[in-house]
């Protein structure tokens, strides 16, 4: 008996001894609708993140891909059809879905490949296409899926639930509409400055506060729409390549949470939430972010680059306390006071966020990693965050999915 | 409410009119007393045993928790005969069940919404089937 648990410690000890890096990145530039098949997106993404690791495909020995939900059989084994584009060599390819949080599944996957000694190199991928029109019900069977509830009697479009958060923050807090709109002006300059973002004009006050309501206190500018894109990421604990490869960046904790009894929050797709929170709101990002935070030993003082999920101006606010970069409701103080800024000590979003890029499924998870790594890097001109060492990315996806990647160069 | 026995709810097992008051079905567990809606929506505390779960009428007022005003037409398979947009969402909150539930607002001025304000629980007329009856869904109007 003893051994056995002896075996188990060691294992322990070895997953975390073995340092995991990102080599190689790559993206295809956020756009709108396209004819063209998600593949031809992921395919140019894999290629960047080889050419940027400069390493063969040969040496790629799991695929751990994200799911495009609206691909149809292609889409559910994205990563047999990655595969074959590149040519087939036998490595496993496993295919995940997490709703927005699909892109934290297959790093957190390939991370924990490599960290248990099962690979050496892995890539992690996700390609969306943006569908013609709305996204509504996947099915038709309402006591099995009750997301078929909120289309067909509810009237719930997504960004109604944001908005429903948001009035009660507004009420809780005195969050103000020049609030929402002041992250959408500094969302859409860092934005205009990414040449992969997909909006890139910038925008004042007045003309945020001028754009029409889609629901009231959220307007049109601060919400993020859905686009295409595409995200690779190539993982490795093989010393040489870490050796070669142009500032290899450390990835020092990538975890996964899902909520918590008791979270007041209403979520996508429910009908029904507590009144009486016994858990945080947004519990499943307070889960992700607590185990980075224990894994890596770095907390959100320590971070330079934060990247979290602005799917609207109410998450940007508040996403910064989930994440403990500040209190409950201080959030607010915190953007007025420039203490988010590019330049300050924490700089959130520099990328320009979802505002600038859109929401592109099984890629925005990647992307928010490779625009940190990108960071740390030095490789952001305009926008590069100076002197950046730290870096974190946090995802939200809905029906109580998320992701936290802690990086460090 | 006239002619309640012509409507017909476009999915079943939500909401209840058969006592001559609407109200939104519900499921108690007796072990963790959580209240589910829709009532297949398990959400038990962990490490409830689950046992127990019956049916619940949730009682017909309840609070205005928060609210918004949706500015553009909710799309397919969402269906109403008449125009409601702008419509207003309320999040009703039922206090003794510690439950907040969704729903659309009518017959209420959406200037007036506030949260704290009492709405009550009612149907809204969506469209008429093949059968002639009126399809409805759950709704929540101001208390007058
Ligand atoms: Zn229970």
């Amino acid at each position: 008996m003893k051994s056995f648990y002896d075996a188990i410690v060691n294992l322990k000890g070895m997953m975390t001894m073995r340092d995991v890096y990102i080599i190689g990145t790559g993206i295809h530039p956020w756009m709108g609708f396209s004819e063209q098949v998600f593949a031809d997106f992921a395919a140019v993404a894999v290629d960047n993140a080889l050419k940027d690791a400069s390493i063969e495909w040969k040496k790629i020995e799991a695929i751990m891909a994200g799911i495009f939900i609206y691909g149809g059989n292609a889409g559910h084994l994205s990563g047999q059809y990655l595969e074959s584009i590149f040519g087939e060599t036998g490595i496993p390819v496993v295919n995940v879905y997490n709703a927005c949080a699909t892109g934290s599944a297959s790093i957190r996957m390939a991370y924990n490949s490599i960290a248990a000694g099962e690979t050496e190199t892995t890539l992690a991928f996700g390609a969306d296409v943006s569908p013609k029109g709305f996204l509504t019900a996947k099915s038709d069977n309402a006591v099995q899926d009750r997301d078929v509830i909120r289309w067909k009697m509810g009237g719930l479009p997504n960004p109604i639930y944001w908005a429903l958060e948001c009035r009660k923050r507004m009420e809780k807090y005195g969050t103000t509409e020049e609030d929402l709109a002041l992250v959408k002006v500094l969302m859409s300059e860092y934005g205009s400055k990414n040449p992969h973002a997909r909006f890139k004009k910038t925008y004042s006050i007045e003309e945020v506060l001028k754009s029409v309501y889609v629901c009231d206190p959220l307007r049109l500018y601060e919400i993020c729409p859905v686009s295409t894109g595409g995200a690779a990421v190539i993982l490795t604990a093989d010393e040489e390549l870490i050796a070669k490869a142009d500032n290899p960046v450390k990835i020092n904790a990538t975890t996964m949470g899902s909520a918590i009894y008791g979270d007041p929050t209403i979520r996508i797709s429910a009908l029904s939430c507590p009144s009486v929170p016994e858990a945080p709101m947004l519990s499943e990002s307070y889960s992700a972010s607590r185990q980075a935070y224990e894994k890596s030993g770095i907390g959100p003082e320590d971070i330079d680059v934060l990247e979290l999920p602005d799917n609207s101006s109410w998450h940007y606010l508040v996403y910064l306390e989930t994440c403990g970069f500040c209190g409950e409701g201080e959030a607010d103080k915190m953007l007025r006071d420039g203490e988010t800024k590019i330049g300050a000590k924490l700089a959130v979003n520099p990328s320009g966020g979802f505002s600038s890029h859109g929401e592109a499924l099984s890629a925005q998870a990647l992307w928010q990693v490779i625009e940190c790594a990108n960071q740390l890097r030095g490789r952001c001109g305009e926008r590069q965050v100076e002197g950046a060492k730290v870096a974190m990315a946090q995802t939200y996806g809905l029906m109580g999915n998320s992701g936290t990647t802690i990086m460090t160069i | 409410m006239e002619n309640m026995a012509n409507k017909v709810a476009r999915i079943p097992n939500l909401v209840d009119w058969s006592t001559g008051e609407v109200r939104l079905m519900s499921a108690k567990c007796a072990s963790c007393g959580t209240y589910f809606f829709p009532k297949e929506h398990y959400q038990h505390r962990p490490g409830c045993s689950r046992e127990g779960v019956e049916d619940v009428l949730l009682p017909q007022k309840g609070k205005l928790a928060s609210y918004t005003i949706q500015y553009y037409p909710c799309p397919a398979p969402f269906k109403t005969e008449k125009k409601i947009t702008p419509y207003g969402i309320g999040l009703v909150e039922f206090e003794g069940e510690k439950i907040q539930i969704t729903g659309i607002i009518t017959d209420t001025d959406l200037k007036s919404l506030k949260i704290g304000m009492e709405m009550e629980t009612t149907l809204l007329d969506m469209y008429t089937n093949k059968e002639k009856q009126q399809v409805v869904t759950w709704a929540f109007t101001a208390v007058k």
